[in-house]
């Protein structure tokens, strides 16, 4: 008799769980986040740390937070082989078998393909790379926290100048190519810096270079006859390599200035650290390894991508994915977690501001509307320099970012 | 003219030269355009999307088969002149011009731009001539974004909206398929009776020996202008098409990499027939696209080996198709499908 009371009472107890795990199945909406990733083509040997950062942020949340409020993101990755007409020919496919609520672009293949479809698919993308001048355009989909290169650059410049020795203006040197729109925009937008700025900053001579150059010693040459305080190098890891190389050839100690994606690490593969000394990589997140950047831990518990390592690059594309939660967490709370969809995500991404506990202290609270596809208010960023034949962040406070207005 | 089945015989002059001389070619040929065009019914969106994009493509190398195949005239700039047809549909749709409008002026002005790069032409042949296209290849990005923004969107590139035809927007993925599979079904019909026409006789005769040929009264100024030109017209149509497709034209599309792979394209296939163009885009197009899914798959499961260690791979696997081809076939694909053609009329006589 008390053997079955017990077993009855342990049918109920597994029936009662079970109808109880069903109930918050059912509770729990499930919806799709496509990611555009480059698995074969150019930048494949990022891709893992790439995707790792955007992984291991999308596990934690769905494990914690998306939990909480009845909401499970579905990863669906693609590879886009950094080819615009990759992107064209595979959004259809993308749009009627994932059917996104957001997309986490990667480059401008995804930009440019994508701008004025978006709109019309009402599906929002998130970038994690900064943003260029033509894609300055208003009413967009597309979305980025991080700013233009040349407002990053900016930022450092501004810090660099204050600490000047003398009061006078910031000298800069640029190293760029022809022919490429994001890299001309690059120092198209320092220019417009130096005519707001004239007492601040002062664009001393611009080399243009070879996309991949062997040499670049004459160009570093006839520039340094203007004496710059530092070279801007924003292009791609092989300027970065060449101009160290002409630096150390000719003598001169000039520090070169960098973004995230041809930063110190990525040139310290092909040339020693020490060659490096002193010069700097920015942008609009917090490094890496900063004491204050949670974010980090996450990574170290969730990634689960083999040859994924947490760097500037995993943390760039943690910074994406941290928005793109944030988006949804907002949206839930305006529509419910049964109504998501890409347009409450889009209304979602416009009505913030978002705090900086949103993102683990990676980024800095941000707010994005529609005249910009990148936030344009507070803007500041973060830099690691080579100090000792080390990377050390810059300053432990956020950078400001001068403000400037559309070149 | 190949060989024919036995029985097989014509009446008038005009029937032994058309280009479908029986019911089955003329049959087969129907059969076969349904069958591509059903594919926008029976394909999924990725599928369609690399079919549409291999007719793009096709219209592209169908040019370069001119230039290069019929004419001899080496050609390494081919993606510059899809460049300028880009361009130049991107900037007339965003002024309202009508698709209509746009694909022929795209053409059109492909086609005169070449005139200044095929000039060298007349004086200078081979890889001397394969330089000056090169330098078409550098010259065009540098003057896209010099020229006036307002032109064709500077440094920062041109957004396309979607063609409209008759009212109908074309937006979908089979929409714009078919209308894509029209275009390139007019260009090889267009390709293959211009090898049968006296412009592309003389194309040939250039082609074989441009001396002899002048000797015989070919203007040799004149044909390899024309040459040029007719095969720019096609990569002006290609980028026309391009822009729709993607939706946006940026100068850094349209790369020497992208010429070299038509030149490649056209090894393969065979440069000597639209129809080796046709196999060139389609095995080319499909080896890509089967070597990065491969990549793919290696990597979800080996994961030894990185993305960089497999992207090189896919360029290594196609170089070393196209070596292969000039070392076992220098004629391409299409000479095999030939000797194929022939092996089945003619069996069960052995060939040759």
């Amino acid at each position: 008799m008390k053997i079955t009371i017990w077993k009855s009472t342990r049918r109920a107890f597994l029936a009662a769980s079970c109808a109880t795990l069903s109930l918050m199945a059912q509770a729990q909406q499930t919806y799709t986040v496509s990611v555009s990733l480059d698995y074969t083509g150019p930048f494949a040997n990022v891709m893992d740390s790439w995707w790792a950062g955007q992984q291991s942020v999308f596990d934690w949340w769905n494990d914690t937070k998306g939990k909480a409020i009845g909401v499970k993101l579905d990863i669906k990755t693609h590879d886009m082989r950094y080819d615009a007409s990759v992107v064209a020919r595979t959004w259809p496919q993308i749009l009627s078998s994932d059917k996104p609520i957001v997309f986490l672009g990667m480059g401008s293949p995804d930009l440019v393909s994508l701008m004025k479809r978006l709109p019309v698919d009402k599906v929002p993308m998130i970038m994690g790379t900064a943003m260029i001048g033509p894609l300055w355009t208003s009413d967009g989909w597309h979305f980025s926290y991080r700013p233009t290169y040349s407002h990053e650059f900016a930022g450092l410049f501004a810090y660099m100048q204050a600490r000047l020795p003398e009061k006078r203006a910031l000298r800069i040197g640029t190293v760029s190519t022809q022919g490429l729109a994001g890299y001309v925009d690059q120092v198209n937008g320092v220019v417009a810096l130096a005519k707001a700025y004239p007492d601040r900053f002062n664009v001393v001579s611009s080399q243009w270079v070879d996309n991949q150059p062997i040499t670049v010693t004459s160009q570093i040459q006839e520039m340094a006859k203007f004496k710059p305080d530092l070279i801007l190098v924003g292009t791609n890891t092989a300027q970065v390599v060449a101009t160290a190389k002409a630096l150390k050839e000719l003598g001169l100690k000039t520090p070169i200035v960098t973004s995230s994606h041809n930063g110190l690490t990525e040139a310290a593969k092909a040339i020693p650290m020490a060659d490096l000394e002193g010069s700097y990589s920015v942008f609009a997140f917090a490094p890496y390894n900063d004491p204050a950047v949670k974010v980090a831990d996450i990574f170290a518990k969730y990634n689960k991508v083999k040859g994924g390592t947490w760097g500037i690059t995993a943390a760039q594309t943690a910074g994406q994915a941290l928005l793109a939660v944030a988006a949804v967490e907002k949206a839930v709370a305006k529509v419910g977690a049964g109504n998501l969809s890409g347009q409450a995500i889009y209304d979602a991404l416009l009505s913030g501001p978002y705090a900086a506990e949103s993102f683990q202290g990676l980024m800095p609270s941000l707010q994005l509307r529609k005249d910009a596809p990148f936030p344009t208010d507070n803007l500041a960023v973060k830099a690691m320099t080579v100090k000792g034949g080390k990377l050390e962040a810059v300053s432990t406070d956020w950078m400001p970012v001068p403000a400037l207005a559309k070149w | 003219m190949s060989m024919l089945p036995s029985g097989v015989f014509f009446q008038s002059y005009a029937a032994e030269q058309g280009l479908l001389r029986t019911w089955p070619q003329r049959l087969g040929l129907v059969a076969s355009f349904l069958l591509l065009a059903s594919m926008g019914w029976l394909m999924n969106n990725y599928w369609l999307g690399i079919l549409t994009l291999g007719g793009i493509t096709l219209v592209a190398v169908l040019g370069l088969h001119i230039t290069i195949g019929m004419a001899g005239l080496l050609n390494l700039g081919q993606s510059a002149f899809v460049g300028i047809g880009a361009f130049v549909a991107a900037s007339m749709a965003a002024n309202g011009w009508s698709i209509w409008v746009t694909l022929p002026c795209s053409g059109l002005a492909a086609g005169i731009v070449s005139i200044l790069f095929g000039l060298p032409a007349v004086r200078i042949k081979g890889f001397y001539l394969a330089l000056t296209t090169i330098a078409a290849q550098i010259i065009f990005p540098i003057v896209m974004i010099r020229l006036p923004d307002g032109w064709f969107g500077g440094s920062a590139g041109m957004s396309v909206d979607p063609p409209v035809i008759f009212g109908w927007v074309i937006n979908t993925p089979r929409s714009y398929f078919l209308l894509v599979l029209s275009v390139a079904a007019v260009a090889f019909l267009v390709a293959t009776n211009l090898g049968r026409s006296r412009a592309g006789r003389a194309f040939r005769a250039i082609h074989d020996n441009d001396i002899a040929s002048s000797v015989v009264g070919v203007n040799l100024a004149k044909v390899k202008i024309q040459a040029f030109f007719v095969g720019a017209l096609f990569a002006g149509f290609s980028g026309a098409l391009y822009a729709y497709f993607v939706r946006y034209v940026s100068t850094d599309q349209f790369t020497l990499w992208l010429s070299v792979w038509y030149v490649g394209m056209l090894i393969v296939g065979g440069m000597h027939t639209p129809f080796g163009a046709m196999l060139g885009v389609a095995v080319i197009t499909l080896l890509q696209e089967g070597v990065h899914l491969l990549g793919t798959k290696v990597l979800s499961s080996f994961t030894g080996m990185s993305g960089g260690t497999v992207f090189s791979m896919t360029n290594v696997v196609l170089g070393g198709v196209i070596i292969l081809m000039l070392l076992f076939e220098p004629l391409g694909l299409a000479h095999r499908w030939s000797i194929l053609k022939s092996s089945y009329r003619i069996w069960p006589y052995p060939r040759g």
